[in-house]
């Protein structure tokens, strides 16, 4: 059991890197899409009044730049402290919320600290460690739980969420909830999670107590199965923000942006409405004045 | 407590509406004591046009006759929910969609954002994550591993029907487009693009569209030259009118060009301004004269009007009038396109249509602007003289989302105002947070069936409440007998012109409405009576 829960951590690390890039990729190869950007945009240099490029005459001819630090801010301060969640969301989601959030962010900090601990034999920074982790169970465990009574008391959360979506609660709150009775339960907690950690990485694993090893054996699994879920909408969101909502890119002769939207003119549709005639390129079908006069 | 109308309702196979309007649900509006009630569907309609959606209806898809026609809707629409993720069909969108159908956390907390949901008392169907979670649980059921392997668990359940597929349609036209929603995602989902590529589907794969959008629309732009039916000799008649009302306006003949091969600026209006709202793109023309700019308008079909209602719904149309602007353009030697007072035609020259305006018909080739930094920069450079004085009424202004939220152009039209009209007050929220006007993407124009009901009542209800509370002060007729909401754009003011019908807003309180050229050139010194006609609503 012990052996097969130290291989399962590398595998599920190695999946999980190998996916998120993966995914990443598979994000990134999508088409191009149509300008669809979205204001206030906070790398522009006039977000501050939501203005753009585009409030100046012959913009086309001046130099744009962004600020990729106001967009890097921007993006922190979603991932970090939820704030839209906390400014405009009226069901009360955001101490739940930022407290689940925060509780996977420090549970995969806690690990990374055991890992470094034991790779480097730093022992200095146990107390540090064992902070990360009390604090990332609690916390977890309060905003999972939080979320799942929240899904479950309120009608428009509830009609809109799918047992696949509480099983992903479920799920995250069996990590932190399994890391509290651990907690409880075993007075050399901490050092368990240590001692565990240790042989996972040295693939010479030690027995600790059940909870312990349930909990990080739940974690583990967990990493499996997050970016194959809908969990992994952080990576989703790099998308969805940077690569749509803020992408102003001018078209120009001759750039990266007009070889690939040439490139793409070329694609061919299918589609059967009746001002449309399928099996042409894109090029082709903007020549068509009235499709209905060919059909 | 349960909802009154539930996702899976989406299929209730009878006529009943899933959700019903009610006076007593609807947002107040501040200073108005009584308003038209809301008509009950007529009979006529239920009986043979789809209506169970909220009782309204614009697209009007009859109801099928045969099973072989209900079999037709759902395969149909199926395969164009399928092209929707095709590469190749749909490159314009599919990244974008992607994204937001598959990482919504249905955290709800977008739904406040929207001025139809809050407008008509929450009424869930309204709600922006409704339509989509329909959408996705479908494309699950039908399309994904998952979803055929584990149902109802991955939330896989909502079953395609022809009730299904008919109020679907519909529900893609009850969102205004406007975004207001995808500014507040702590996600970057956009449930309005979802909107928008469900209406996609159905133009693009089943000629489902309502009249006025794709038929009288885009088609007739492309083959008559207006989607107002406006030929090229239609348009030369109409430039011949707007000088002579321009001379009995002003006193002074000015000269309108056409075909000037060479100017520098080729402007197109929404030519529902030539019909509509003369004193427009005459107050254009007088700016720009009296401006010296090298300008032009264009005669040939599709050149004079500026309007792309594929922005809507349906990319293929998008493109087919986008290059044709362009090369008009280029045809007339034109260095750049203006954009005249017309949100989403700006929009979607300038903007969307960036992307199939490839080589030689790319921004650097011709440039593209909105009229807004333009008429600022008349004023700014002091090519003419304004006396703000001529403007002494109470102004505020309506920012239209196409030009403002989607493009960022915020500055310029309020530094115009503060410079020529001392009674400029902001409506609240403003600028990027405003709200739809209720009648973007296309509502504006769309007269059919029951839909201007909708319109008056949901859509345009909370721009109306903003304008009750941005003149709360004034709205006494005697003491203030002259208000005026600016709205640059034409899909705007043809829907506030309508509301303002609606609720009575002229005859009650003396709010009228009208675009920022109007108010430029009733300011101008060189021109001796006013050019707004303050007894005057149309």
């Amino acid at each position: 059991m012990g052996s097969f829960a130290a291989y399962l951590a590398w595998l599920a690390v190695a999946v999980f890197v190998f996916m998120v890039i993966y995914r990443f990729i598979k994000f990134n190869s999508m088409p191009l899409h149509l300008r669809w950007e979205l204001y206030p945009l906070p790398l522009e240099p006039k977000h501050h009044h939501g203005g753009s490029y585009m409030e100046e005459v012959d913009y086309v001819r001046k130099p744009r730049h962004h600020i990729r630090i106001n967009g890097i801010l921007d993006m922190a301060s979603e991932v970090f402290l939820l704030k839209k969640v906390k400014e405009y969301n009226k069901y009360g989601m955001w101490p739940f919320s930022f407290c689940m959030h925060w509780g996977i962010y420090l549970m995969c900090f806690w690990a990374v600290l055991l890992v470094v601990e034991e790779v480097f034999n730093w022992g200095a920074i146990s107390p540090l460690s064992n902070v990360v982790g009390a604090v990332a169970i609690i916390a977890g465990a309060f905003g999972s739980l939080g979320l799942i009574l929240k899904r479950v008391g309120i009608a428009e959360l509830a009609a809109y969420t799918a047992p696949v979506d509480y099983f992903n609660l479920f799920f995250l709150l069996a990590i932190f909830a399994t890391g509290i009775i651990a907690w409880v339960t075993d007075p050399y907690f901490f050092d368990d999670a240590r001692a565990y950690v240790a042989g996972a990485v040295t693939l010479q694993p030690v027995t600790v107590p059940f909870w312990v090893a349930l909990q990080f054996l739940i974690f583990e699994l967990f990493l499996l199965y997050m970016p194959f879920s809908k969990l992994f909408h952080y990576v989703a969101k790099y998308f969805t923000i940077d690569k749509v909502l803020w992408d102003d890119i001018l078209n120009v002769k001759g750039s990266a942006v007009d070889k690939k939207i040439t490139s793409q003119l070329s694609y061919k549709l299918t589609w059967a409405g009746p001002h449309i005639v399928p099996g042409k390129t894109w090029v082709e079908e903007v020549e068509i004045v009235d499709a209905r006069e060919g059909k | 407590m349960a909802l009154e109308v539930s996702i899976r309702d989406i299929a209730r196979p009878n006529d009943d509406p899933l959700v019903s309007l009610s006076m007593r649900d609807l947002i107040d509006l501040p200073g108005l004591d009584e308003e038209p009630p809301l008509e009950p569907t007529p009979k006529k309609f239920i009986d043979k046009y789809e209506m169970s959606l909220d009782g309204h209806c614009c697209i009007g898809i009859p109801k099928p006759k045969s099973k072989e026609e209900e079999d037709f809707l759902v395969r149909r629409f199926l395969s164009g929910l399928e092209k929707l993720f095709n590469s190749e069909d749909s490159w314009t969108f599919k990244q974008a969609l992607r994204l937001s159908f598959d990482y919504c956390v249905k955290c709800q907390t977008c739904n406040e954002a929207c001025h139809a949901y809050l407008a008509s008392g929450r009424k869930e169907i309204y709600r922006p994550t409704y339509r989509s979670e329909i959408l996705r649980r479908i494309w699950k059921k039908y399309f994904t591993p998952e979803g055929k392997l584990l149902g109802k668990f991955v939330g896989a359940d909502v079953d395609v029907n022809w009730r299904t597929v008919t109020r679907l349609a519909e529900l893609g036209h009850r969102c205004t487009l406007c975004r207001r929603c995808a500014q507040r995602c702590p996600m970057g989902v956009d449930n309005a693009l979802i909107a928008r590529e469900l209406r996609k589907l159905f133009s693009q794969e089943l000629g489902i569209a309502p009249i006025e959008i794709l038929e009288k629309g885009c088609v007739q732009h492309l083959r008559v030259g207006s989607s107002t039916g406006m030929s090229p000799s239609g348009f030369k008649e109409a430039v011949e009118f707007l000088e002579e009302d321009i001379g009995d306006r002003i006193g002074k003949k000015i000269k309108i060009p056409v075909d000037k091969k060479g100017a520098e600026i080729l402007l197109i209006h929404n030519a529902g301004e030539f019909l509509s709202w003369p004193e427009n793109p005459e107050a254009f023309a007088i700016l720009f004269e009296a401006a010296g700019i090298s300008w032009t308008l264009a005669s040939e079909a599709v050149g004079y009007d500026a309007v792309n209602y594929g922005l809507w719904n349906d990319d293929v149309e998008l493109a087919r009038v986008a290059v044709r602007h362009v090369k008009i353009a280029k045809s007339l030697g034109c260095r750049k396109i203006v954009v005249g007072e017309c949100g989403h035609a700006t929009k979607a020259l300038v903007v969307i249509a960036d992307r199939v305006l490839a080589g030689e018909l790319s921004s650097s080739e011709v440039e593209r602007e909105c009229c807004l930094p333009l008429l600022w920069e008349i004023i700014r450079s002091g090519a003419i003289k304004f006396d703000p004085s001529k403007n002494n009424f109470p102004v505020t202004l309506h920012d239209p989302c196409n030009m403002v939220r989607a493009m960022g152009v915020v500055k310029p039209q309020r530094l115009a105002l503060k410079a020529i009209a001392p009674q400029f007050r902001e409506m609240a929220p403003n600028g990027v947070y405003n709200y739809c006007c209720g009648g973007g993407s296309g509502y504006a124009i769309i007269q059919s069936f029951n839909f201007p009901q909708w319109r008056n009542k949901i859509g345009a209800r909370m721009k109306m409440r903003q304008t009750l509370e941005a003149f709360k002060n004034e709205l006494d007729p005697v003491k203030y007998p002259f208000k005026y909401l600016c709205a640059p754009c034409s899909n705007c003011k043809g829907t506030i012109r309508d509301a303002i019908t609606h609720y009575g807003l002229w005859d009650k309180f003396r709010i009228n409405y009208g675009g920022l050229v109007e108010l430029m050139v009733n300011a101008m010194v060189d021109i001796d009576r006013p050019f707004i006609e303050y007894e005057d609503f149309h």
